[in-house]
């Protein structure tokens, strides 16, 4: 069927070219439009359109070494002790394997300690912090202080200055402020919210929610992590750590998607989640 | 009649107002003198019939004096052990006479030992004759009676009373020994907590009436309680550094020279010289860890003639004292100090809750909360907490780097900690030397500090300790730094020159720990008879 006549294009088919491509975007807008549905329904709290969002994530690796004087404060002229009661009954691994992360940029006393509120504790639980420094006879040449107290909370609950600051309540919050301490959060605003996002998400739906709001969520990580290596990119974050904990938990490991499984191994081959092992049994 | 008498008045008006009088008089002799013939009609007949119808006159009574001329073959079933399960059972039991309270026919009474008691009941029936149930009501309170009863379980709880299933109904009862009825102070007024006796108007019994009729004080559920609590805490001590290797010594108390300079020492004249009452059995813990006993502690009574009349200070108090010899650092002995009061916690935590809660009842307190291992922090790190709060408070806590913590701070750190650890019960290491004696170890990175501490207990200060100087030449040093005389304490500086293991410990008040773990504001609660500079007695 001849389309052209001497270079002259026909008027009429010009006009369906048109209505074609016109078609085509519309339907590209819907696709897109849907799959920020999708995101949105499977990540709470993530009211924006995720379809817009770059996917280049700047999450540096665990190496950074922050400035705690800027972080937390003028030096107090006493060690910056990071007070944390938990419950045995359920021991939050995420903040077990943060504080194996301090312990590799800080000088980090660390002490655990049980509350006369529980009557006993599993021994494994009273060396998890790893073995006793061996300088820990001398506070003072501390930078920081992590006091682990086993007590009778209904939630986890965090005291650092208690002069200033109201106790922290809640693994997710004491999880962020103490990978905050790292200063590896992301700087870009965008993926910052993403990894609160998933914070969220771990301790909401995979922790504390049914078995269909856990599949789904299994789901939507299946897909993130058919995209790139880690939740937020090239390096694991705060996200990892704390989706990973929560699925560990639960001890539904084999049970997961292809991707999470491979992900997970690669998680628990991270240094800093040695530490939670022991607790998995 | 008084009515009559006012109508008859009312009938003859016309009668002069003298008479009327006169009459009126009349009338209530006569009516006296009725009255007084007829209660003597009556008691002539009620003691015809105590003569005649005592049909239960072998029943009741007053026993001779116990002089032991007799050894029945009779059981004494205790208070405690009137539970349901000896329903209809005929027991004896000893007890006090609590309360008695007649009523009619009836005479209810509250039967007390030590902290249990149980309601009895005396009913004119079959077993009891009215004269008997007279003499019940009759008897004083706190008199020792031996009764003999059936056990019956009552379908309403006893509220008042610790056998809440049962009562006793009472077939024989006999007065071992009487008291006097007039008691110096009611029990009931010295177990009242004193919120409720303010609101009721009630009375509340005076902490010096108390301790100057202490025998009755000691009988309240209050008192009994907390010294069944303190012989714990001696037996939780004891069993738990028996465990741990020590061996326990006895020490003299009358000593020759002071340990710590001599202001605070009672002299006794001894022969034809004077001695001194010990302080602390310090110096004889030390030689006998020089004398390679290792692990030693000691429990005995220790003076201070410290005139100083605040609710945390006795005269002579029971110390328990500890010395031990370790390996490498002074930290392996704060370990087994705090490990073995952390033990003590635990144990009168479990085992003594019933004790903790009625002392509860009368003195509310928070329960003791405390952390295992226990909590360490550092004298630098206190201070500059308590400067930081200074700080945001803009309040004058400031101290020089050589200072002890004032009482006032003491406490003020212990809510800081308590805020933030959630603990009654914490060590603070490394004081500067200057405040501690002679004996104390310097901390080898700043000689400013030392290798000593002291344990808190609701930010009181309960324990003393520090590592000693186990060299005779620094131990001179120190003293004459601290200007003593050396020929005073020669004995003792001679006992390290022939091999002195390091050792370090610590000395605990029995009564300060007792008071602070139940959240008593007086030490003399907890000191069955206390000694301060203004009571010798009883």
């Amino acid at each position: 069927m001849p389309m052209y006549k001497n270079g002259e294009v026909d008027p009429a088919l010009k006009a369906l070219e048109v209505r074609q491509d016109e078609i085509m975007r519309k339907l590209y807008e819907l696709k897109a439009a849907v799959d920020g549905l999708a995101k949105t329904v499977t990540t709470p709290d993530a009211d924006m359109d995720v379809s817009t969002l770059s996917q280049t994530t700047t999450a540096s690796s665990f190496t950074g070494t922050a400035d705690l004087d800027a972080l937390l404060g003028k030096d107090p002229g006493a060690l910056r002790d990071i007070v944390i009661n938990a419950n045995p009954a359920s021991p939050p691994l995420s903040l077990l394997v943060l504080h194996g992360l301090l312990c590799q940029s800080y000088r980090v006393l660390s002490s655990v300690h049980t509350h006369s509120s529980i009557s006993s504790v599993p021994p494994q639980l009273l060396t998890c912090l790893g073995p006793r420094h061996a300088e820990s006879y001398s506070r003072q040449q501390f930078q920081l202080g992590f006091t682990l107290i086993w007590k009778d909370v209904p939630k986890v609950q965090m005291k650092y200055s208690t002069q200033s600051m109201c106790p922290i309540e809640g693994e997710a919050n004491v999880a962020r402020f103490l990978f905050r301490l790292l200063g590896l959060e992301p700087k870009d605003p965008i993926v910052a919210t993403q990894l609160d996002s998933w914070v969220d998400t771990a301790f909401f739906q995979l922790a504390e929610g049914g078995s269909k709001e856990r599949a789904a969520v299994l789901r939507s990580l299946n897909s993130a992590l058919g995209r790139s290596a880690w939740l937020l990119g090239h390096e694991p974050s705060l996200a990892d750590i704390v989706c990973a904990c929560c699925i560990l938990r639960e001890g539904q490991a084999l049970s997961t998607p292809a991707n999470v499984q491979r992900w997970l191994q690669a998680c628990r081959n991270l240094e800093h989640f040695h530490c939670i092992a022991p607790l998995l049994l | 009649m008084t009515k009559e008498q006012v109508k008859g008045s009312a009938e003859e008006e016309q009668q002069a107002a003298q008479s009327k009088k006169a009459l009126k008089k009349q009338q209530k002799e006569a009516e006296k003198a009725a009255k007084k013939a007829e209660k003597q009609a009556k008691l002539a007949a009620d003691q015809q019939t105590t003569e005649e119808d005592d049909f239960a006159q072998d029943r009741y009574g007053v026993y001779a004096l116990m002089q032991s001329q007799e050894k029945p073959d009779r059981s004494l079933v205790r208070v405690c052990e009137l539970t349901p399960d000896r329903a209809e059972q005929t027991v004896w039991v000893r007890a006090r006479v609590h309360t008695s309270r007649a009523k009619g026919k009836q005479c209810f009474l509250v039967l007390r030992q030590q902290q249990w008691n149980v309601q009895a009941l005396v009913a004119v029936g079959e077993k009891a004759s009215k004269q008997m149930v007279k003499f019940c009501a009759n008897i004083t309170k706190e008199s020792i009676v031996d009764v003999e009863a059936v056990v019956q379980k009552v379908e309403q709880k006893i509220e008042s009373c610790s056998q809440q299933d049962v009562e006793l109904h009472i077939q024989k009862l006999f007065v071992v020994s009487q008291a006097e009825p007039r008691l110096p102070l009611q029990l009931d007024d010295a177990v009242r907590p004193e919120v409720e006796g303010d609101e009721e108007g009630r009375a509340t019994v005076n902490q010096d009436t108390r301790l100057d009729n202490r025998v009755i004080d000691l009988r309240t559920t209050t008192s009994q309680a907390i010294f069944r609590l303190q012989s714990g805490v001696c037996q939780l001590f004891r069993d738990t550094l028996t465990k741990k290797g020590f061996v326990e010594i006895q020490t003299p108390k009358i000593i020759s020279a002071a340990s710590e300079g001599g202001a605070n020492v009672f002299t006794v004249s001894y022969f034809k010289t004077s001695a001194y009452l010990a302080q602390s059995p310090q110096l004889y813990k030390q030689m006998c860890i020089c004398a390679d006993f290792d692990k030693v502690f000691c429990v005995g009574p220790v003076f201070r003639a410290e005139d100083s009349n605040t609710h945390r200070h006795l005269t002579e108090f029971v110390g328990l004292d500890i010395e031990m010899a370790f390996n490498y650092h002074y930290h392996e002995v704060i370990d087994s100090i705090t490990d073995t009061m952390v033990q003590i916690f635990k144990g009168l935590r479990d085992n003594f809750q019933t004790e903790i809660q009625t002392v509860c009842k009368q003195y509310p307190s928070e329960p003791f909360k405390f952390l295992e291992p226990t909590l360490r922090l550092e004298f630098t790190e206190a201070v500059g907490v308590l400067e930081a709060v200074a700080l945001l408070r803009s309040a004058g806590v400031e101290m020089g780097d050589e200072e002890d913590l004032s009482t006032p701070n003491e406490k003020l750190l212990g809510r800081l900690v308590k805020e933030k650890y959630d603990t009654d019960f914490y060590v603070l290491d490394k004081y500067p030397l200057a405040v501690r004696p002679f004996y104390t170890m310097p901390d080898p990175q700043n000689p400013k500090y030392s290798n000593s501490y002291d344990m808190f207990m609701r930010g009181e200060e309960i324990l003393s300790g520090a590592q000693r100087v186990h060299d005779a030449q620094l131990l001179t040093e120190r003293a004459l730094h601290h200007s003593i005389d050396l020929e005073k304490i020669k004995a003792y500086i001679d006992s390290f020159r022939y091999g002195a293991p390091p050792h370090a410990g610590g000395g605990i008040g029995l009564e300060r720990v007792t008071m602070l773990y139940l959240g008593l504001h007086n030490v003399r609660q907890t000191s069955m008879f206390p000694r301060d500079p203004k009571r010798l007695t009883p």
